[in-house]
C-alpha cells in the first residue's frame, strides 16, 4: 500500500513522517477553513432515508476502488463486478465451457434462488412445528405450575445448547436427509418460544382477568380472549428470536449434505475456490434474514398495534 | 358461579330472606389471614360483619393496610375469606359473578377492541345478541359521554376517559352490585367532580348498590349514604355513618352546596378524627 505516489489525500498513507507531516500540517489547517465558514449541510444529506444509503453507496465505492486498484488478490476479496456476475451466473444456464454445447444451469445442479428457496421452505416447516408445539406447550406449562418447575429447566437446557453441538446426535437418529434438518430447527426455535409464551401468561395483568371473570366470561372464555392476546407480545417476540436463531442453524446444518440449500452453497463455493459466488451467498443470506426480521415485525404490528402506545 | 341458576332448598329460603329484608350482600363474621414470605402470619381482616342493603351507596375509608381492597376482592369473588362467608341473593359468594361488576383503579381496558367492544364485551361473553348489543352499548357510552370515542382504542383515551370506559363496561352488564376500588384516584380534580356526579345520576336511576372504597373524606361524604371507617392491624369496622345531606347531582354547583353545609363540615370532622386517632396510639 506503499506505494500508493498517488497525491490523494489517504489518511492510512503513512509511512514515511515527512510526508505524513506535511499531510497532517495540510488536513489541519483545510478543517479549520471549514469549521470556520461551515456549510450547512444540504438538505437531500439530511433526510434519515437516504444517510444508510449513502453509506451502502460509499462502502460499495471503497470495496470497488480497493479491488480495482489490485490491493488485493481478488481471490481473497473478488469486486463487486466479479461477484454480481456469479450471482447472475448462478441464477441462469450456460455452455459448461467456452464453445461447448452442453449448458449448464446454476450451480451444483440448482439455480441459486432454488437453493434460497429449499433453506426458506426448511425455516418455514421447521418454524411452523416451533410455533405450534412451541405455544401449545407454553399455555400448558403456564398454566400447571408443578410442571412448569419440573419441565422448564430442561427447555433452558436445550435453548443454552447451540443446535450445531447435538446435529451429530440427529444425524445418528434420523439420517442425513432433511429430517435432522428440520428436527434441528424445530429443537432451535422451540424454546425461546416456549419461554416467551410461559413469560407473556405470567407477566399478564392480574386486573385484566378479573374484569373479565366479572364481566361474566367463563375462565376458557377468559383465556382465549384476554390472556392470549395480552400475552400476544412477548409471544411474537419470541416467534422474532426464533426465527434470527433458526436461520443462522439452518445455514450452519447445511454443510452436511446440504444441497440444495443456500449455506451449502456457500460453503461448497468457499472450498471450491470460488470467492465471487461465496460472497453473493453470503449478501443472500444476509439479505433473506433481515427481509425475515422484516416480515415477523410487521405481522407483529398487524397483529399486536397496540404495543408501545398504552 | 356454578351455583348461579339452580338454588337448593336453604339457599332459596335464604333468598327470599334477603330480598324480604332488602339486603344485597351479607358479610358474616369474616376474617382474612395471609402468611407472608417469612412465614409470618398476618391478620388482614378480623370479624367483619357487615349488612349491604339494597340501593346502600357504600364509601370506605381507612389507611392503606386496613383490608379495604381485600374486603373488596372478596365481595368480587377474587378471594376467598378465611373464616366466615359472604352471603349474596342467598348464595355463598364464591367466585367473580356478573352480578357483581367491579371498577378498578387502573381501567383494564382491552387494548386489542375499540372502546364500543370493550363496553360489549362483557354481554358479549354472556351471549347477548349482537343487535341487543351494539343498541345497550350506544346506550352506556352515551351516559358517559363518550358516543364520539366509540371507535377509538383504548390507548388513545385520556386517563378520565378511559375510567369512563370502563365504568359504561360494567355497568353494561347491569350488576346488582357495583364495587368501585378508588376509581378516580388517579384523576384531576376538575374530571374527579364531574364523574362523581355522573355516579350519583347513575346510582339514582339505575337503583344500583354501590361499594366505593376512597382515600379521600370529602369523597365519601359527597357520594356516600353510609361511610364505613375502618382501622388497621387487624382490618376491623371502626364507624358505621349514616350520610343524610341532600344531594342533586344534576345542579352544577352541587359539590360547592353540598360542601358548605354544617353537616359535611362536622362528618369531615368526625370522619378524620376516627382515622387519625388510631394512628397516634400506633
Amino acid at each position: 500500500m506503499s506505494d500508493a505516489t498517488t497525491p490523494t489525500p489517504d489518511t492510512t498513507g503513512a509511512p514515511t513522517p515527512v510526508v505524513a507531516g506535511t499531510a497532517v500540517a495540510g488536513t489541519s489547517i483545510v478543517e479549520g477553513e471549514a469549521t470556520a465558514k461551515r456549510k450547512p449541510m444540504p438538505a437531500w444529506m439530511k433526510s434519515k432515508k437516504i444517510q444508510p444509503i449513502i453509506s451502502l453507496v460509499l462502502l460499495i465505492a471503497v470495496w470497488w476502488a480497493v479491488t480495482s486498484a489490485g490491493l488485493i488478490n481478488s481471490l481473497y476479496l473478488p469486486g463487486p463486478k466479479a461477484v454480481w456476475d456469479a450471482f447472475i451466473e448462478a441464477n441462469s444456464c450456460r455452455p459448461a465451457s467456452e464453445g461447448s454445447s452442453r449448458i449448464v444451469c446454476g450451480e451444483q445442479q440448482y439455480f441459486l434462488w432454488q437453493h434460497l428457496v429449499v433453506s426458506l421452505e426448511r425455516i418455514g416447516v421447521g418454524m411452523a412445528l416451533g410455533i405450534v408445539v412451541g405455544v401449545l406447550v407454553g399455555f400448558i406449562l403456564a398454566e400447571i405450575g408443578w410442571l412448569n418447575r419440573i419441565i422448564l429447566p430442561y427447555i433452558n437446557f436445550i435453548r443454552a445448547l447451540p443446535p450445531l453441538g447435538y446435529i451429530g446426535l440427529l444425524i445418528v437418529w434420523f439420517g442425513i436427509g432433511d429430517t435432522t434438518k428440520i428436527w434441528l430447527l424445530f429443537l432451535a426455535a422451540f424454546p425461546p418460544i416456549v419461554l416467551a409464551t410461559v413469560d407473556g401468561i405470567n407477566s399478564v395483568n392480574r386486573d385484566r382477568v378479573n374484569s373479565a371473570l366479572s364481566l361474566g366470561a367463563s375462565r376458557p372464555k377468559a383465556f382465549l380472549f384476554v390472556v392470549f392476546p395480552s400475552a400476544l407480545p412477548s409471544i411474537m417476540n419470541g416467534i422474532r428470536l426464533a426465527i434470527g436463531f433458526a436461520w443462522t442453524t439452518v445455514v450452519a446444518a447445511e454443510l452436511n449434505n446440504g444441497i440444495p440449500g443456500i449455506g451449502a452453497l456457500a460453503y461448497l463455493s468457499g472450498t471450491e475456490l470460488n470467492t465471487p459466488l461465496t460472497i453473493a451467498c453470503i449478501f443472500v443470506i444476509g439479505i433473506a434474514a433481515l427481509l425475515l426480521d422484516w416480515l415477523i415485525l410487521g405481522i407483529t404490528h398487524l397483529v399486536t398495534p397496540w404495543v408501545g402506545k398504552e | 358461579m356454578a351455583n348461579n341458576n339452580v338454588l337448593t332448598w336453604g339457599e332459596l329460603t335464604e333468598k327470599k330472606t334477603m330480598d324480604d329484608q332488602g339486603v344485597a350482600v351479607d358479610i358474616r363474621g369474616v376474617n382474612k389471614r395471609f402468611t407472608t414470605q417469612q412465614g409470618d402470619e398476618v391478620t388482614a381482616l378480623h370479624d367483619i360483619n357487615l349488612t349491604i342493603n339494597k340501593h346502600d351507596f357504600i364509601c370506605v375509608v381507612g389507611r392503606s393496610g386496613c383490608g379495604k381492597t381485600t374486603l373488596l376482592n372478596m365481595l368480587a369473588g377474587f378471594e376467598k375469606p378465611t373464616d366466615g362467608e359472604l352471603v349474596s341473593g342467598g348464595v355463598v359468594i364464591d367466585g367473580p359473578s356478573p352480578k357483581r361488576g367491579v371498577v378498578f383503579q387502573k381501567p383494564p381496558l382491552y387494548p386489542w377492541l375499540t372502546v364500543r367492544k370493550n363496553v360489549e364485551f362483557g354481554m358479549k361473553m354472556q351471549g347477548v345478541p349482537a343487535a341487543e348489543r351494539k343498541e345497550k352499548a350506544d346506550h352506556f357510552l352515551e351516559l358517559v359521554g363518550l358516543t364520539s370515542a366509540a371507535d377509538r382504542r383504548p390507548y388513545e383515551l385520556s386517563g378520565g376517559m378511559q375510567q369512563r370506559a370502563q365504568i359504561a363496561r360494567v355497568l353494561a352488564t347491569e350488576p346488582d352490585l357495583i364495587l368501585m376500588d378508588e376509581p378516580y384516584g388517579a384523576l384531576d380534580a376538575l374530571t374527579r367532580e364531574k364523574l362523581q356526579n355522573e355516579l350519583l345520576r347513575i346510582w339514582r336511576e339505575r337503583h344500583s348498590t354501590v361499594f366505593f372504597i376512597t382515600h379521600s373524606v370529602d369523597e365519601a361524604i359527597f357520594l356516600a349514604t353510609r361511610v364505613i371507617v375502618m382501622s388497621a392491624h387487624p382490618g376491623t369496622v371502626k364507624m358505621d355513618i349514616p350520610i343524610t345531606i341532600p344531594r342533586d347531582p344534576d345542579d352544577p354547583d352541587n359539590m360547592e352546596k353540598v360542601r358548605a353545609t354544617p353537616e359535611f363540615v362536622q362528618l369531615r370532622e368526625e370522619i378524620t378524627q376516627a382515622i387519625y386517632v388510631q394512628d397516634d396510639q400506633e
